[in-house]
């Protein structure tokens, strides 16, 4: 590991998954950088001034494994990697975010870790993902569920790897603003996976969610319709720039719908 | 030699594809410092404390801009044409819009100056904002400026354009289709960034590079603020890198070439996209209302209108812009009634400006979008409406300028071309020639010969 | 820190979370790169980083230690010129030009990438999605990047002499027995 420092800011660029996580420690006043793309711009404006900042584009944590019908995709994986590489619903959603430089900049650990409203969150929920982190009391488990409720909160963690099981079937369709770089106001994510089909939505409340009303009726047997009737069960739409609640409120159900369709 | 339509290398474009060009951003200059700024974050509101000491003592700034150093602080960009000057550089006692520019530093590099900025203390009284140009005349809305929320063209509170009887078009009329349009603001956001390097030379003169897309007169503009006179100040223009209109505003030069002069070293101000955005002047906001009387068989014999232009805090080139907007406002049509008015109203929005066609684009919408709604409600071809109605040689514009050479006709012809459509032959064969025949119905008549006989009147 | 930039290695001393743009840029004094927005949204800052087109603005310098950056100081000069710049010459691709570095590196990136070898209209669209231009409303650009992948050439002497025409230059243009 190399250690540079400015007269602002520690640097540390470990050489490792190890040595990353070393130096993560308790995460306690460090700044983590991914591929940069979304703190930069928060660095150069000056918006941001971290004092200590962890650089992670050469730790690796970017292997993407698939074996005995489980999936594991390191942190620090490009979306460039993911949309080559991951199984679907997964490989879509990356490729049809933002544009192919950022994509090969910008990491999956990133889009989960950095952001309230990462195009790839209610993807990994759908997927019923986990998260290997770490921080202070060592590495855990959990549900990526349960770790994206903390966003704000004080206990700093760590992203290391993802992992799920590879889903029978997956779609994925979504609203963008035409845009060089297509900002998402709302996506569906559908997946099959045994006997049980899950479906989340990223727009349909601030942030990402399940949809379980509309998993319920399908597991009640009803059709893709009529379930997808029920997404409102589960949302609180919202206004802001891209979208007013109004139109969120009347695009989610259609949204689901072509979801299923797609499965 | 033949020049016009032939296809010629761009004269810059060697310098372009091999990296080459110089924009203003790219000059740089021994000693030179960075400028970042304080804009208002609130949309309307008096400044009860500005503190800049606590900046002015950081290391490495060299010279912090408030409202005290502009020889002058208010300059109009028009006012050389008689448009009354309103808009503070820096402002003083309050701010009328968001982005409002209050002080300004100039600092070793952007990151110090942005600290700097981040040290000054202000604080606000918040007002209640006006918004929406529709309630400009409801009472009781919150007053922009000391004088109202309407520009005054002397002797009216609007511009004008009259021509024919238009209550006589509108009892003769078997529809009146009415429409109102609401084209939005937009931001011009060239690639290039509005930026200046102001130089101080050995002789007290100063040397600004410049973005702007008018020389002389943003040369004329900064001369004011610094109270010198012209041969003071040299001015370098050249390649700019997008401009749309929104560079004729002069925002950045002023600014760089005040803190040059106060730190005696030369200062770059690049705007931040952030303030391209969010500070620097958009094209206008538009309330359009159209009522066009409108006979069955498809002829327009007379407009009203009212249109409100959003001027946002300051009048800027409001006053010129609102005036050829109305010009146009019977697009690329004979009307040979009108009554049009329109109105500047001020907002707390931030300030309008000129975008690709000031003015008119936003009025060509709205006529062209009222065109299809007349055919619409008419059940006729709205290629038909707009060559029966469109301009031909010999036919007066609102303001009674007889047209010689109008290219409406060829150009809806060419357009039906290019989509596709096939019109009737008499249509299709249809010339920009002078009215004759069916095409000079009665109500047409009366207007060839007007302009001759008005001019010599 | 070192960098290979277009060739040559260079020592900086920038901070390692400065942006590669502010380095190139202020620090190295290679201006094509341009400052449009600072926030990955219109690709005026675009450089190649061992080839592959990125945004430098979004770049941290210490992550870029030992690369070979090129910008279009190296891809050539006004006499010999590459495929693409010639095409974006020759084909108006450029307008104003503030936007031009960084097409033209993400299309060099492309055409090296396949050789230009059955490059379709749909993939410059998408390798060059992330580029804004506000002058030319894309056709043009496109247009260079077709001309570019199918390996056409311009006679740029012709061009020049015609660019600077009007005075006792021979035209190559028809004039219509007018002169």
């Amino acid at each position: 590991m190399t250690a540079a420092s400015t007269a602002s800011a520690e640097v540390l660029i470990p050489s490792s998954p190890s040595e990353a996580i070393e130096a993560f420690g308790d995460g306690d006043g460090i700044v983590v950088i991914g591929g940069g793309t979304i703190l930069m711009p928060e660095i150069v404006a000056g918006r941001l001034v971290p004092e200590r900042a962890l650089l992670l584009s050469r730790a690796g944590l970017d292997a993407i494994i698939r074996e005995g019908g489980t999936v594991r995709i390191g942190a620090g994986t490009t979306l460039e990697a993911v949309a080559a590489e991951a199984p679907e619903p997964l490989a879509t959603a990356a490729r049809q975010l933002a544009d192919p430089e950022v994509r090969r900049q910008a990491t999956l650990g990133g889009n989960i870790s950095t952001i309230s409203d990462g195009d790839l969150q209610a993807v990994l929920l759908a997927l019923d993902a986990t998260v290997r982190h770490t921080g202070s009391g060592g590495e855990r488990t959990e549900p990526v569920a349960s770790y994206l409720r903390r966003f704000g909160g004080d206990d700093e963690r760590l992203a290391l790897e993802f992992g799920f099981d590879e889903p029978e079937a997956g779609s994925y369709t979504r609203l963008d603003r035409p845009h060089a770089h297509p900002y998402t106001y709302m996506a569906v994510t559908a997946v099959r996976a045994g006997s049980a089909t899950k479906v989340a939505a990223k727009g349909a409340s601030p942030g990402c969610s399940r949809l379980p009303a509309v998993e319920q009726a399908l597991a009640d047997g009803a059709s893709p319709e009529d379930a997808a009737a029920r997404a409102l069960d589960d949302a609180e739409p919202f206004d802001d720039a891209l979208a007013s609640a109004w139109y969120r409120s009347r695009v989610l159900p259609t949204l689901v719908a072509r979801a299923l369709a797609d499965l | 030699m033949k020049a016009v339509g032939a296809r010629f290398p761009r004269y810059d474009g060697l310098l372009h594809v091999t990296g080459r060009t110089r924009y203003v951003d790219d000059f740089k200059v021994p000693g030179m410092l960075w400028c970042r700024t304080l804009r208002s974050s609130i949309d309307s509101g008096r400044i009860t404390r500005l503190d800049t000491s606590r900046a002015e003592a950081l290391d490495g700034v060299y010279a912090v801009l408030t409202h005290e150093d502009p020889d002058r602080n208010v300059v109009g960009h028009l006012e050389d044409l008689g448009v009354p000057p309103d808009m503070p550089l820096l402002a003083e006692d309050e701010v009328r819009h968001k982005g409002q520019l209050i002080a300004a530093v100039a600092a070793e590099s952007e990151e110090r100056a942005q600290q700097a900025v981040d040290m000054i203390e202000v604080d606000y009284e918040e007002r209640q904002p006006f918004l929406d140009i529709r309630k400009a005349f409801d009472p009781d809305q919150p007053q922009v400026t000391p004088d109202g929320n309407v520009y005054f063209y002397d002797p009216y509170d609007h511009c004008r354009v009259r021509k024919g009887d238009v209550d006589w078009a509108f009892e003769q009329a078997d529809v009146i289709v009415k429409g109102c349009y609401r084209p939005q603001a937009i931001e011009q956001a060239p690639i290039e960034t509005q930026a200046a390097l102001a130089i101080p030379e050995a002789d007290g003169k100063m040397t600004v590079h410049s973005t702007t897309q008018a020389m002389y007169f943003s040369m004329g503009i900064v001369a004011k603020f610094l109270g010198v006179s012209l041969n003071q100040i040299k001015f370098v223009g050249g390649t700019v890198g997008g401009g749309f209109g929104g560079k004729v505003d002069t925002a950045v030069e002023p600014i760089a070439a005040l803190l040059a002069r106060k730190a005696r070293r030369p200062v770059k101000y690049r705007s931040t996209r952030e303030e391209e955005f969010l500070a620097l002047w958009t094209r206008a906001p538009w309330h359009i209302e159209i009522a066009d009387a409108v006979s069955r068989d498809g002829w327009i014999l007379g407009r009203r209108t009212l249109t409100l232009h959003d001027a946002g805090a300051y009048t800027g080139f409001s006053a010129y812009g609102a005036m050829k907007h109305l010009h146009h406002s019977a697009g690329a049509y004979t009307i040979p009634n009108v009554f049009m008015n329109s109105y500047v109203v001020y907002t707390n929005h931030v300030p309008t400006s000129a975008m690709r066609g000031f003015g008119v684009t936003s009025v060509s919408f709205a006529v062209e979008t009222h065109m299809n709604r007349i055919a619409g409600e008419l059940g006729i071809s709205p290629w038909e409406l707009r060559l029966k109605n469109g301009n031909r040689i010999g036919d007066l514009t609102p303001t009674r300028v007889k047209l010689e050479d109008p290219s409406t006709v060829p150009t809806i012809l060419a357009c039906a071309d290019a989509a596709g459509v096939e019109l009737p032959s008499e249509y299709a064969q249809m010339t920009p020639g002078e009215r004759s025949g069916e095409l000079l119905p009665e109500h047409l008549e009366d207007q060839l010969g007007k302009a001759d006989a008005w001019r010599n009147r | 820190m070192r960098l290979m930039v277009n060739g040559a290695e260079q020592e900086v001393d920038s901070g390692p979370l400065a942006s590669l743009l502010h380095v190139l840029r202020e620090e190295l004094d290679i201006t094509s790169p341009k400052a449009g927005c600072q926030q990955g949204g219109c690709g005026a800052c675009t450089v190649l980083v061992d080839g592959k087109p990125q945004r430098s603005c979004l770049t941290p310098l210490a992550s870029v230690e030992g690369a070979m950056i090129t910008t279009v100081e190296g891809l050539g000069d006004a006499g010999e010129l590459t495929a693409v710049q010639q095409a974006f010459y020759a084909k108006y691709g450029a307008q104003c030009g503030y936007c031009t570095s960084g097409m033209m590196l993400a299309a060099t990136a492309l055409i090296d990438a396949t050789n230009g070898d059955g490059v379709t209209r749909q993939e410059i669209e998408e390798v060059m999605g992330g580029h804004l231009c506000r002058c030319t409303g894309y056709v043009k650009i496109i247009e260079a990047v077709e001309a570019a992948s199918r390996g056409e050439t311009f006679d740029l002497e012709e061009l020049r002499r015609a660019g600077t025409a009007g005075g006792e230059e021979t035209m190559i243009l028809d004039t219509g027995g007018q002169s």
